[in-house]
């Protein structure tokens, strides 16, 4: 990869732990800041954009599987708002593509490793934020 | 309320292009309710002209700020310091808030966000309807709070039509038949002879079709 990738990661903190991902060597290089959120339900398209104001490359939210959501509906809320701030990125050339959520089982620990490692492969046919 | 829906971004950054300092202006009543013009909504959308700007390699400073209301001049004064300030303002508020802001501030190029839609209701969380035309000859009492005018396809006052089916529009099958839910209204209040009564052809003159209407009310001006 030519630059090194800025990742944000949104996370429900009943979905995934920061340690999760503290070793993963192939992350090493990869500059990831990330945002507690003590439910997906607070996902809220502003602060998806800023996130791409501030320099990220991809925004990841990470939400807890459909149904699991311990305040029932958080996970369905951040779907729908993700699914429109994706179409907002679109609409305003950006790549929607550079916006993802997954749905994480906490007690997959590799999931979140293997997420980043794709979201990687991703932005290197994107390439950097052309608005960062 | 007042229900309207955002300019796609590629119209807003088009009719902005001009300028270099924007201040989006939203409005916090009717388009706050609906989703098109409240303060989340300047901000997601500062955000976003931000980005697609930044991207095009092009610099913009945008100002945000929401009124409580535009359509009235005290709460517009409010604005004024920040107004002065940019080159133009993109309202996000209804088309009767742009014009008032545009009225207040003669100087000051004043442009449209959103698209003023209909006067409607918030009929569940995230899904709003028409329900009046503004037709300034209100016969809701006739038809059981039901406005035929707004709500059925033909606008018939002497319905229904009998192309509805299974209690649906034959225009649109999406929306329900305004005059099912006449009868069945006028029938749970026991007042369906209402609907024997012949309804003369509306006198449209009370309408828009009349111009621009104007309500001056004596008592409260000095």
């Amino acid at each position: 990869m030519e630059f090194e990738p800025k990742i944000t990661i949104f996370y429900c903190i009943n979905s995934f732990s920061e340690s999760a991902l503290s070793h993963v060597d192939e992350i090493d290089h990869v500059d990831i800041k990330y945002i507690k959120m003590p439910c997906s339900g607070m996902t809220k398209d502003v602060y998806l954009l800023r996130a791409f104001e501030a320099g990220a490359d991809a925004v990841i939210v990470l939400v807890c599987p459909e149904g699991k959501c311990r305040f029932v509906e958080g996970n369905i809320r951040a779907k729908k708002r993700i699914k429109r701030t994706k179409s907002l990125l679109d609409e305003i050339e950006l790549d929607g593509e550079r916006l993802s959520m997954f749905n994480l089982n906490p007690k997959d620990k590799d999931a979140a490793a293997k997420i980043i490692k794709d979201t990687l492969l991703k932005l290197k046919d994107l390439g950097p934020n052309p608005a960062a | 309320m007042i229900v309207g829906e955002q300019k796609p971004i590629a119209e807003i950054k088009e009719s902005i292009a001009p300028y270099s300092k924007i201040l989006i202006l939203g409005c916090g009543t009717c388009v706050k309710t609906c989703f098109a013009g409240g303060e989340d909504e300047v901000a997601v959308l500062a955000s976003a002209l931000r980005l697609a700007f930044k991207k095009d390699g092009r610099k913009i400073e945008i100002e945000e700020k929401t009124i409580e209301r535009q359509c009235e001049d005290e709460f517009i004064q409010e604005a004024a310091v920040a107004i002065s300030r940019n080159d133009a303002v993109l309202s996000l508020a209804c088309g009767a808030g742009v014009q008032d802001i545009a009225r207040c501030f003669v100087k000051t190029i004043v442009l449209p966000g959103v698209n003023t839609t209909f006067i409607g209701i918030l009929e569940k969380q995230g899904t709003f309807t028409e329900e009046c035309l503004g037709c300034g000859d209100c016969k809701l009492a006739i038809f059981g709070g039901i406005c035929p005018v707004t709500r059925c396809s033909k606008k018939l006052l002497n319905g229904p039509c009998g192309g509805s089916r299974d209690g649906k529009c034959e225009v649109n099958p999406d929306i329900d038949c305004a005059w099912q839910q006449i009868i069945d209204r006028l029938k749970t209040l026991g007042q369906l002879d209402n609907l024997r009564k012949y309804i003369p052809p509306k006198n449209w003159r009370a309408s828009h079709a009349g111009g621009p209407r104007k309500l001056v009310r004596e008592d409260h001006v000095i």
